[in-house]
């Protein structure tokens, strides 16, 4: 007995752990059930287990929602800078695709003609609505001279005028000051293509009896040593032979789009000082 | 001309002949091409003294001329006319009115106008730009008057140019 009372806490504690042991052995086979414990305890807790699930829910939904907003926010920041700038590449992509598809076009021309050339990028216009001019970023120290012809890929444009060393007024074959000897190409009908101000032009002194139709395309004659023969003019718009007169009267479209001019080839043949 | 105003001058000019020649025909199109040379020119008939003027108003046609056409001295001779002849009656004016000063960019633009196609007709054989400056004349004439009055919309418009 001595032994019992000496001993009795070692002994009650001994037995708790081997009766938690076996509690725990019985249980090992079910422990997929709930037992009787399990169920209580669970079906005591759960009236305080969902509000503060809730609660927590609430609280994470105010971390996730607001707080963390601020990192939303930034991403959304970095991500609109993302965008733009894969826009702005998407743009610089296309627009020299577009570049290098005119600038395919205007070497193409280029190749066409023997005499040398020089490409030339358009920097402005007539400051003036009534006449027709451009202002190229070449000028004599790139070997230009007045009176030398300016071609786009389309056709003629112009010639340069008041040269400077670095840039160059183009006189365009719109201006009522421009004149350009010019061949029909089907008929051969000659004539001279003058400015008429506006995007247009006429064909002048081309006689009643020569044959010109709308659609007929105006090639340059070659006459004059400005322009090299074949390049394109323009296209006749509109043909009126009246009752009376020598000549008739022709309008000619340009085959250059002038008001979007881009780009233009300087043709470095005749000129003046 | 103060200095100060000197420098502001030739800042506005050179923007202006920028604008004109390498952003507005971008943007605008051709009849509506204001003549932003001209509407400083008639501010400066109107404010500024005659002594600087005069030569001013010479120099900023012949910047038109050296952007536009191919007669150098047309607009030159035709701004200096038209300053003249504001400056003649500018004294008996209030120079400060912005009704004025609008109402007197539509007339130089009639006078510039009038006097551009006598010299062209003169001395010139440019026989078929008549037709262009009379189909561009009314959008011209509205649009410099348009500008002016945006003019008048700047701060301290009514300040005496100081002549010191």
């Amino acid at each position: 007995m001595d032994f019992l009372k000496k001993y009795t806490y070692q002994l009650l504690i001994g037995g708790c752990v081997l009766a938690a042991l076996l509690f725990f052995s019985l249980n090992v086979p079910r422990s997929r059930e709930a037992n009787v414990i399990e169920r209580t305890t669970l079906s005591l807790l759960s009236p305080l287990l969902q509000p503060v699930y809730r609660f927590s829910g609430f609280v994470e939904d105010i971390r996730d929602r607001y707080l963390l907003l601020v990192d939303t926010h930034n991403e959304n920041i970095r991500l609109r800078e993302d965008i733009r700038a894969l826009n702005l590449r998407v743009h610089e992509a296309n627009e020299a695709l577009l570049e290098n598809w005119r600038l395919e076009q205007l070497l193409n021309m280029k190749k066409r003609f023997k005499e040398p050339m020089i490409a030339a990028s358009v920097i402005g216009e007539d400051v003036t609505s009534w006449f027709r001019s451009l202002v190229i970023n070449r000028g004599s120290s790139n070997g230009v001279r007045g009176g030398m012809a300016v071609i786009s890929a389309e056709g003629v444009v112009g010639q340069t005028v008041k040269v400077s060393a670095t840039t160059s007024r183009v006189l365009l074959l719109t201006d009522h000051a421009s004149g350009i000897s010019a061949i029909n190409q089907r008929s051969r009908a000659r004539g001279v293509v003058k400015g008429r101000g506006e995007m247009n032009c006429s064909l002048e002194f081309t006689t009643r009896g020569e044959d010109v139709k709308v659609g007929d395309i105006l090639i340059t004659s070659g006459i004059g040593g400005v322009f090299l023969k074949g390049i394109p003019i323009g296209e006749v718009t509109m043909v009126k032979r009246g009752e009376y007169g020598i000549f008739q009267t022709v309008s000619v479209r340009p085959a250059t789009n002038l008001p979007h001019l881009e780009e233009v080839l300087i043709v470095q043949r005749g000129g003046y000082e | 001309m103060s200095r100060r105003s000197a420098l502001l001058l030739f800042f506005i000019v050179i923007t202006s002949i920028v604008v004109q020649v390498s952003l507005l025909p971008i943007f605008v199109i051709s009849p509506f091409k204001p003549d932003l040379l001209l509407v400083i020119m008639v501010f400066i008939a109107l404010r500024g003294p005659f002594e600087a003027g005069a030569p001013l108003a010479w120099i900023l046609g012949m910047l038109n001329d050296v952007c536009s056409g191919l007669f150098l001295g047309l607009n030159a001779a035709t701004f200096l006319i038209s300053f003249l002849i504001i400056k003649s009656v500018s004294g008996r004016m209030y120079a400060g009115s912005s009704l004025l000063f609008v109402l007197t960019v539509l007339g130089v633009t009639f006078v510039n106008f009038a006097l551009s196609l006598i010299l062209m007709v003169l001395f010139t054989t440019t026989s078929g730009i008549v037709y262009s400056m009379f189909t561009d004349f009314l959008p011209h004439l509205l649009i410099n008057a348009f500008v002016a009055s945006v003019v008048t919309l700047f701060p301290n418009f009514d300040e005496q140019v100081p002549t010191t």
